[in-house]
């Protein structure tokens, strides 16, 4: 590991902000390599306005850097290498890295092992039933003392910062993206009302130890996690009174999805499927389902006053609130008095079956490895995999292998934009940036983009559009990222937790010209060519005003080689994904 | 069963990432910069603020009936969470307690109230509610403009500052490239040593283009001339408003600031999200939802406050959510998603000092689906009487397309 002295700063040296811009003196325009042919459309008109129309975006850029901006955080100095080095043909180079990263107990991840042995984490190791004793009900503090929240959130903390040390170190990046895209989808909230603590549960027990496997499975384990009842007031959902906010989400977000409601209408009026299954589903369907899960709570009986229920902090079926009478779900019917929890398993029996489900998932899928509006071919594809493979245990493996083996996933590239969490994890990734406890500088950065870890305050998890991410503030902090990365400004000192980068390290030390420091970091951060007046305006942040082949001195160099770094960094080709 | 009281949670916040992180980029935060000059623009036209409460708020608690029959069935069905103690309104509608900072614009006509409001269409989802009303096209989610965007691109938005939003990246200005996302002034400035100028010169280069990233890339650089000057020194509110340190206060805080520049601001877009009471809505008159309605009531009214400067005259302010909440309270003293809602109007040109909407009833014919507060209002039907009356644009079948034909304006804007 470097060890890289602080550069000291006075502050008027980094205090000369942006005033006059040179807008008169613009190069000549020139666009990154785009094909202009093909736009994928969605059915949907672009309504021309006197807004200019979207140029579609497609990039031919390598295999390696097609897959490791999609199944990874970006990549890390030498994974292209590693990645070319998988095989002889771009097919058995992505074959071989599917095997491996769809399989990580394969890999050797070491490296990412040691830092996490180092960070030290006092509370991840902990079962649910330690979260929930150790942090809410033999919580050593007052409510009314800081220490008291301090211990809350303890693990929630912890996890934010084990989540960075895996996005940007651990060798299993294709199980990290899927925990992001996971914990969207099945999206809770780390300043919840209650059972924050059991998000680290939530993450290992329920997301991870299930998503390469079977969707049915991974679909009770979050119906029946404590963070989920805690966040979609399941736990407060008995016969007197069903609370439907679990069962409406149930529904919309984690299964059939909106585009399978079908409003307020009467069940009767729906179409059925040859098995006498809905084909979509009305608000009756949710009151139905909402009845079938009564029952389905924590054991978190605190006050001590209710018979049957301990203080354990895990999943109970809680038989007194079971509404016990018969129900009708997307036209199937639920006989009255069934065995316990079978009510609640029917629903999510009929909706993971159900092929609203398949196309939900699948585009949902696509939406996040392929582009913001996929082609129907690859959601098809997909949710035909879905289908096939239901009852498999590794349901979702097929369901990933189908998606990355696809035509479409290498031909899209560039149709989506890095969203902030994946910009800024590949700016530390791409520069080797070194830390074991994330300052508190970068998920508050991440924050300032729109995409605080773990903070999306309503079920729906973050969007997962390039309208959503591609605004001015979003923007202007991924730059400012790649500032406070680059100069090493990110430090928390009252934490004593540093984020160090250190170009210099990186960079051949024979290389002495603007162009030639260039043409050696153009390559390593964009895995792509970029058009000639790109290069020079490039070129020029760092010779200022020196010729592009004037041997610069290391003085030179120091000062300006992180300008033209983080310039690179804050541009478009680094944002493509 | 207790019930829980809402603590306020230690979300990492940008003053204790300031204590916390290293001093350069506290230094930064406050640091000053270039002063960059630009023309003044005047407009016949307001600015349009709109206020989205996320979340689908409580609209029979905000202006509960006062009296009569509609006040039992009310109680009846809210034994837990009746409102009590309210701010009448008229004889048949009172304000919640917690909205005491508004009930002075309301006597003065400068606030008016909607009931019975909203859209017209079935769903009980917080996401389609949102996104029909945001992109004006209920039922659709399928045009690739907001209600908003459509709206400035009918009637030109060639100002230096068009449209703001202060809390991410809402559908009612969807596509709309012009618009500056920012959450204040302080934090929109770009970091950098004195190579600032050459790496911005190579942005304009690398941002060259017409995808949706190159545009909004240059916009940004753009957007970065405008602000950057409002940093210079701290801002001073007019006429002594004190606006409160939460996410909303700050939010109207920085919208007025921009007002005052004069800088051409057409639309201000601001988030508040927290209004999806499935449980412990109330504690008394207090509680979860009167500690939301405080914050709503204490910025804008300082908001208005502030402007009372020679700016309300072209100010207005509209305060909406996706749905109202079911009549009868669930067993988790909470409200499940309802139908109807309450809109709120704020402005020096806003016919105040009323209750608009015809009400339906709250007996149990006269509701929506048997549970719901009933729509007399189509939310679209106050949306286009601003615009025509207010923001200059009459072509309400552009805006709101297939609507034209429901259109029925209330009186509530002069």
């Amino acid at each position: 590991m470097t060890t890289p002295t602080r550069p000291t700063l006075s502050r008027r040296d980094f205090l000369r902000f942006g005033g006059a811009l040179a807008t008169t003196s613009l190069l000549a325009a020139c666009t990154p390599q785009e094909n202009t042919s093909a736009p994928q459309t969605d059915g949907q008109t672009q309504t021309p306005f006197n807004e200019p129309p979207q140029a579609p975006v497609n990039i031919e850029a390598p295999l390696a850097a097609i897959v490791l901006n999609r199944l990874a955080f970006g990549p890390r100095p030498g994974d292209v290498e590693t990645f070319n080095a998988l095989g002889a043909t771009d097919e058995a180079r992505l074959q071989a890295y599917l095997q491996q990263q769809l399989n990580p107990e394969t890999l050797d991840d070491s490296e990412f092992e040691a830092r996490y042995a180092q960070a030290g984490f006092e509370t991840l190791h902990k079962s649910l039933e330690e979260l929930y004793a150790d942090h809410v009900a033999n919580n050593p503090y007052d409510t009314n003392d800081d220490a008291y929240w301090d211990w809350y959130y303890k693990p929630a903390y912890e996890l934010v910062d084990a989540t960075f040390l895996r996005a940007v170190y651990s060798k299993k990046q294709l199980a990290e993206t899927l925990a992001d895209f996971w914990h969207n989808h099945f999206n809770i909230y780390l300043g919840q009302d209650d059972g924050v603590p059991l998000i680290v549960s939530y993450n290992r027990d329920a997301l991870r130890a299930n998503f390469f496997g079977n969707f049915r499975q991974l679909l009770e384990a979050v119906a029946t996690h404590p963070a989920m009842l805690y966040y979609l007031n399941q736990n407060n959902s008995s016969d007197a009174g069903p609370n439907e906010n679990f069962a409406r989400e149930l529904f919309e977000l984690h299964t059939l999805g909106a585009e399978n409601y079908l409003g307020v209408r009467d069940p009767n009026t729906v179409e059925k499927d040859a098995n006498g299954i809905a084909v979509g589903y009305v608000d009756n369907d949710v009151y139905e389902a909402a009845r079938c899960l009564t029952g389905w709570r924590v054991d978190d009986d605190l006050g001590e006053w209710e018979d049957g229920v301990e203080k354990t902090g895990r999943f109970i079926y809680y038989k007194p609130w079971h509404d016990r009478f018969n129900k009708l779900v997307l036209g199937k019917y639920i006989p009255a008095d069934q065995e316990d929890q079978r009510d609640g398993r029917d629903v999510l029996d009929l909706l993971a079956d159900h092929p609203g489900t398949a196309r939900f998932i699948a585009r949902k899928l696509c939406r996040r490895f392929i582009s913001d509006t996929p082609p129907d071919s690859v959601t098809q594809a997909v949710a035909n995999a879905f289908t096939e493979n239901r009852n498999a245990p590794d349901q979702l493996k097929r369901v990933y292998e189908t998606l990355f083996n696809s035509p479409e996933f290498r031909q899209t590239f560039g149709q989506k934009i890095k969203r902030p969490l994946e910009a800024a994890i590949s700016m530390m990734r791409a520069l080797n940036s070194e830390f074991i406890r994330a300052p508190s500088g970068i998920p508050w950065m991440i924050g300032l983009m729109g995409q605080p870890l773990f903070e999306r305050r309503s079920p729906d998890g973050y969007p997962d559009i390039k309208e959503y991410w591609a605004n001015s503030m979003s923007l202007l902090f991924r730059w400012n990222f790649a500032v406070g990365l680059s100069e090493n400004w990110l430090d928390d000192e009252e934490q004593n937790r540093t984020v160090r980068t250190d170009l210099f390290s990186q960079t051949p030390a024979e290389l002495r010209t603007a162009e030639a420091l260039a043409d050696f970091w153009i390559p390593r951060l964009l895995n792509q060519p970029v058009s000639n007046a790109d290069r020079e305006a490039l070129i020029k942040v760092l010779a200022q005003e020196y010729a592009p082949s004037e041997t610069l001195s290391e003085e030179h160099v120091r000062y300006a080689l992180p300008a033209m770094i983080e310039t690179l960094l804050m541009s478009p080709s680094f944002q493509w994904k | 069963m207790e019930i829980k009281v809402n603590i306020p949670k230690p979300i990492l916040s940008r003053r204790q990432f300031l204590q916390g992180c290293s001093s350069a980029i506290a230094a930064m935060a406050g640091a000053r910069l270039t002063n960059l000059a630009f023309a003044k623009e005047s407009d016949a036209t307001d600015t349009l603020v709109v206020v989205f409460l996320r979340g689908g708020w409580d609209a029979l608690n905000v202006v509960p009936p006062i009296d009569g029959d509609d006040r039992g069935f009310y109680e009846k069905a809210r034994p837990n969470l009746k409102i009590t103690d309210l701010l009448p309104l008229n004889e048949q509608f009172g304000l919640h307690p917690a909205l005491a900072p508004l009930q002075g614009l309301y006597q003065d006509g400068k606030l008016g109230v909607v009931h019975a409001v909203g859209l017209n269409h079935d769903t009980r989802s917080h996401f389609d509610a949102q996104e029909y009303i945001e992109l004006g096209t209920p039922g659709s989610k399928s045009i690739t403009s907001g209600w908003i965007t459509r709206h400035l691109q009918e009637v030109g938005a060639s100002s230096i500052l068009p449209a703001i939003a202060t809390n991410g990246a809402p559908s009612s200005l969807l596509n709309f490239v012009p618009t500056v996302n920012l959450n204040n002034p302080e934090d929109f400035s770009q970091w950098g040593n004195d190579l600032i100028a050459s790496q911005q010169a190579a942005l304009r280069q690398l941002y060259q283009g017409e995808s949706l990233l190159h545009r909004a890339g240059t916009r940004t650089l753009d957007a970065l001339k405008i602000v950057s000057p409002l940093v210079e020194k701290e801002y001073q509110p007019s006429n002594g408003a004190a606006y409160n340190e939460d996410e909303l206060g700050q939010q109207l805080k920085t919208i007025a600031q921009m007002i005052k520049l004069d800088a051409g601001l057409k639309v201000a877009a601001v988030d508040f999200g927290g209004w999806d009471t499935h449980e412990y809505e109330t504690d008394g008159n207090g509680g979860y939802i009167a500690d939301l309605l405080g914050q709503l009531a204490n910025g804008l009214s300082n908001f208005y406050l502030d402007l009372d400067a020679g700016y309300t005259e072209k100010l207005s302010v509209v305060v909406i959510s996706e749905f109202g909440r079911r009549l009868v309270q669930n067993e988790s003293y909470g409200t499940d998603h309802g139908h109807g809602s309450v809109m709120l109007a704020l402005g020096g040109n806003v016919n105040g000092g009323q209750v608009y909407g015809a009400f339906p009833g709250l007996h149990n014919d006269q509701l929506y689906d048997h549970a719901d507060l009933a729509i007399t209002t189509d939310y679209r039907s106050v949306l286009g009487e601003l615009l025509a009356k207010r923001l200059g644009n009459s072509n309400l079948e552009n805006v709101f397309p297939g609507f034209s034909g429901g259109y029925a304006p209330l009186g509530l804007f002069r």
